[in-house]
């Protein structure tokens, strides 16, 4: 399928270059015509997104629409992009909270529009690819695309410490690109290719020791971006100091691509490796998880409270991963879209409260149920959601990953949910302080309640909520084949032990 | 071997071009006097232009011309084409310097020329006599350039500290290859190699590491890089552009002609010496630069960090190493030409500031010229989609396919470290307000006039980059089928 006479995949990975090339020729001066443009082609890219769903045959887990070209012949790259359920999922997601976070941004960022929605869409373009891209070259510079815009997003726009925050960022995930460039490099020699789906084919060809040492190079790439224990310490400033629409991407969609790597990359192609190492990464799995929700339990400021959450999230996430069983990688990747859906809107959350009152810190606020009804409605479902309450998003995926993971062990699993038990307590205790009690600062006695357009922005992510809370069966049918497909390579003995 | 009968000088045509630009750039100078300040920069312009299109209409030739003396080969077409691309780089950023700074540049423009005949020489060059007498040919004119601004202390000591040091390791080069020939008793390149391959002792390494040490010294690899950091700060910027940038490219050439044929035998001891040539140089470079405040030092530690890299492909060696190493010298120069372009951007009164505060807030000031400033600084750091980033990934996979990957783990780290002050530069550009609008400084300072040429010049190499990083066949097939024919 094509649009425009373009291959889809080549269409949406490369429309939002399209956006930024018309906002690059807009001049400055026509901010309302900028922000306008930039809307559309978001929009536009979301609606292209949704054109996948149809195009996808969920009963394959192999990869479709695959486009290949020939692009670097002295070394054997190739550009070749392909699709198949978990990356639908991901792509979907990106692209709708790519939108959400630029129709967010209409009041929030004054100056230097032009270059902001530049980088906006540049990043879109560089998320999307990652999670596209078959040939390990191609994914890697899609990968390192992502870097600079957000390097910048931070940088430019985001709060008092963001020059520290932004390189901080950038030298962290770059330290963690190299060294997985290096296992690419080394994957490259062994199978004579950067085909994913060659190397799959191939199957485990690389001695065991080697898998090792490209399964850590590779997994300081995934690992600092996801990010896991003890790779975490530039999260909090980067999601603090970044603006709203900064922190909704990189929570939603970069720490996301952390995970989609182990999945799509670590556990297939060096499956003795993951088999070996998943105890070490589930143990650290579990300290991100308990430690994230203590840390966040202790918090002043809301935005660095939501951003341990994180960390506490994606543990769920790595511990779905590499417990190694159909139900809880599957898990994982719903849980990737959970945290992307739920922490993304609980970002614009604290962005609606910073642009009114320009303070993010819970003791400034209380009581505030009483003057915004509707936003309370929203913080509150969100929050839920966050917390996995059955009904909601976030209790299909977490619950998916415990069951997944309880034959494994049930330590793992008790550990595990000791950390649903914190999360109860940070994210009810901060909606209790923020918005229940007297109100008792008069700077929030005149506080607006949602307008329209930001109720527009948190409605599609509160439908998706309930959706995948009520009836997540279309999402789990998506990604059930492919992610069964990994799952067989790493741990064929999984299914021999059930029939 | 015996010269073919009517045989003329069509191989060297370009070489002869740009003699005959070198002595009318000269000749123009003295009579346009004052007014045609930038005659003689556009004659050499002309020249450049002249002889790189004779040098596409030279067919490459296995033939060995003038008694095995000079072979133009398509390594050595790829190589003078390179050197050519480094001559108008600089050329063009000449004219924006020496309308700021004032000066007589006509001189300048022939000595320019002249150095790039013998860069040509040198990469045609088979025999050893040829290669010392064409080094002489390049470097004599470049301890010139790089002392020329006379009213500036620093180039004067730029330049005489480039003459000794230089004429030192020429020296030291000459010795080289007179034990080469007492060992062997011939000059060639091909009969001497194979010579010393059987004569596989102590004395011919001996002179491998005479050779290497005169080699490594114009290329300013750890530890004969002392006189890089002072000259390229020294020395008037455009010269620096030539001088960090086209004598790399000639030495690398003349290294790995010497690899293939002269040293061949030694190829255990040289691949070690460079693997620990590459670690020593990255590293010295890159961590040097770290504490720099003027962008021109910090970029001279730059280019010295970037020969590093080259390194690893020439440690790596075999058809991928060598297809990489000649990839990335052509981006090295663009690299380089457009990071040292940078500092002419603005000048404030009549004079360039050179510290990394001069470029606060340009981004709003001069956004054209910042963003191709920006590629520039992601493709020095190795970041996709520009061909930094694609040179340095051949470069890593010729060393992992050799097996050499702690090399490309060194090179990967190093790529971490430069973000730290390549991005200072970029912090600089974008992140931060231009001191004018912060004030609080002791009086005020001018306001900085952003040069056209300058942005043009920017937004041109940022522009090579992205298409050489998005498209690398376009130079990586001319690159293999030089491998191929040396």
């Amino acid at each position: 399928m094509t649009i425009l006479g373009i291959p889809i995949l080549s269409f949406v990975v490369f429309f939002p270059v399209a956006g930024m090339l018309a906002v690059l020729f807009l001049p400055a001066s026509r901010a309302r015509a900028i922000k306008l443009v930039a809307c559309v082609f978001t929009g536009l890219e979301f609606g292209a997104t949704l054109l996948l769903i149809a195009r996808l045959d969920v009963s394959s887990g192999e990869m479709q629409l695959v486009e290949r070209l020939p692009w670097i012949k002295a070394i054997g790259a190739q550009y070749l992009l392909g699709l198949d359920g978990i990356s639908l999922l991901l792509v979907l997601l990106t692209s709708l909270l790519t939108f959400v976070a630029t129709v967010s941004s209409w009041e929030a960022i004054k100056g230097r529009l032009k270059e902001y929605y530049v980088f906006l869409l540049l990043l879109e373009t560089g998320m999307i690819g990652v999670f596209l891209a078959l040939d390990l070259v191609l994914f890697y510079v899609f990968w390192e695309v992502v870097l600079v815009p957000m390097y910048f997003l931070i940088g430019i726009w985001g709060g008092e410490r963001r020059l520290y925050a932004a390189i901080k960022f950038f030298l962290y995930t770059l330290f963690g690109s190299v060294a997985m460039l290096v296992g690419i490099l080394v994957l490259r020699a062994e199978h004579q290719t950067f085909d994913w789906m060659a190397m799959v084919a191939a199957g485990p060809v690389i001695p065991a020791a080697l898998q090792g040492w490209i399964f850590l190079a590779l997994f300081l790439g995934f690992a600092i971006k996801v990010p896991m224990f003890p790779f975490h310490t530039w999260l909090p400033d980067a999601h603090v100091e970044a603006p709203t629409a900064g922190s909704v991407i990189l929570a939603g969609v970069l720490l996301k691509m952390g995970s989609y790597g182990f999945l799509r990359f670590s556990l297939p192609l060096l499956p003795d490796a993951a088999r070996r190492f998943a105890p070490v990464i589930v143990a650290l799995a579990l300290v991100s998880i308990v430690y994230g929700a203590l840390v966040s339990l202790m918090q002043k400021d809301m935005k660095k409270l939501i951003a341990y959450s994180s960390v506490s999230h994606m543990g769920f996430v790595m511990l779905g991963l590499f417990a190694l069983t159909p139900m809880a990688a599957k898990g994982a990747v719903l849980q990737m879209v959970n945290h992307g859906l739920s922490t993304g809107a609980l970002f614009l959350i604290v962005g609606v409260l910073y642009e009114r009152r320009h303070t993010r810190l819970i003791a400034e606020f209380g009581g505030l149920a009483s003057r915004m009804p509707v936003y309370a409605a929203v913080f509150l479902i969100m929050a839920l959601s966050s917390i996995g309450l059955p009904g909601l998003n976030g209790f299909v995926g977490e619950f998916m990953i415990l069951m997944g993971t309880f034959p494994v062990s049930w330590l793992w699993t008790a550990i595990a949910a000791t950390g649903i038990v914190f999360g109860a307590g940070y994210m009810l205790w901060l909606y209790q302080r923020v918005m229940f009690g007297p109100l008792t600062n008069p700077a929030n006695e005149s506080l607006k309640d949602l307008t329209i357009r930001e109720f527009a922005t948190f409605l599609p992510l509160l439908v998706l909520v309930f959706w995948i809370g009520i009836f997540p069966k279309p999402f789990l049918d998506v990604i059930d084949k492919p992610v069964e497909k990994i799952i067989r390579i790493v741990n064929p003995a999984h299914f021999e032990a059930r029939r | 071997m015996t010269v073919p009968a009517g045989f003329g000088l069509g191989p060297l045509a370009p070489e002869i071009v740009l003699f005959a630009a070198a002595i009318a750039a000269l000749f123009v100078h003295l009579f346009a006097g004052r007014r045609g300040r930038r005659a003689a920069g556009y004659v050499a312009l002309a020249g450049i232009g002249a002889a790189g299109l004779a040098l596409a209409l030279t067919p490459p030739s296995a033939a060995a011309l003038f008694a095995g003396h000079l072979a133009v080969d398509a390594f050595a077409l790829y190589f003078k084409a390179a050197a050519l691309a480094a001559g108008a780089l600089a050329v063009v950023l000449a004219f924006r310097f020496f309308d700021v700074e004032g000066g007589e540049p006509g001189e300048v423009y022939c000595l320019m020329l002249l150095s790039l005949i013998g860069m040509m020489a040198s990469v045609s060059a088979t025999d050893i006599v040829t290669t010392y007498v064409a080094f002489e040919l390049f470097a004599i004119p470049s301890y010139v350039l790089a002392g020329i601004f006379k009213k500036e202390r620093r180039s004067a000591e730029a330049g005489i500290k480039y003459f000794f040091l230089g004429t030192l390791s020429s020296a030291i080069m000459v010795l080289g290859l007179a034990v080469v020939f007492g060992l062997t008793g011939s000059t060639g390149y091909a009969e001497s190699g194979r010579t010393l391959a059987g004569a596989n002792g102590p004395v011919a390494l001996a002179a491998m590491a005479l050779v290497f040490a005169g080699l490594f010294f114009k290329a300013a690899f750890v530890p004969f890089h002392m006189w890089a950091p002072d000259v390229y700060e020294g020395a008037p910027t455009p010269l620096v552009v030539f001088l960090s940038t086209a004598p790399k490219a000639a030495v690398i050439a003349v290294l790995i002609r010497a690899m293939t044929s002269l040293f061949a035998g030694q190829s255990a001891a040289w691949s070690l010496v460079l693997q620990i040539a590459a670690m020593a140089t990255m590293f010295w470079g890159n961590l040097a630069a770290l504490t720099q405040t003027s962008v021109k030092r910090m970029l001279g530690y730059s280019a010295i960090a970037q020969a590093g890299y080259l390194a690893i492909g020439l440690a790596a060696w075999g058809e991928t190493g060598r297809m990489a190493v000649l990839f990335y010298i052509v981006v090295y120069i663009v690299m380089n030409a457009a990071a040292f372009g940078l500092i002419l951007l603005v000048d404030r009164g009549g004079r360039f500031d050179e510290t990394v505060e001069g470029l606060r807030g340009l981004a709003r000031r001069a956004p054209l010229a910042s963003a191709g400033a920006l590629i520039v600084l992601l493709s020095l750091t190795g970041i996709p989609p520009t061909a930094g980033f694609m040179g340095k990934y051949f470069l890593f996979t010729a060393a992992v396919e050799r097996g050499m990957v702690v090399l490309a783990v060194a090179g990967a780290l190093n790529s971490v470290l430069s973000l730290f002050y390549y991005f200072r530069i970029g912090k600089a550009l974008f992140l931060e307000e231009a001191a004018d609008a912060v004030s609080g400084g002791p009086g005020p300072r001018p306001l900085p006039a952003v040069s056209r040429l300058v942005t043009v010049f920017l937004a041109a190499c940022a522009a090579a980059l992205l298409l050489f990083g998005l498209l690398p066949g376009l130079l990586t097939s001319p690159a293999v089928s030089a491998v191929l024919a040396q």
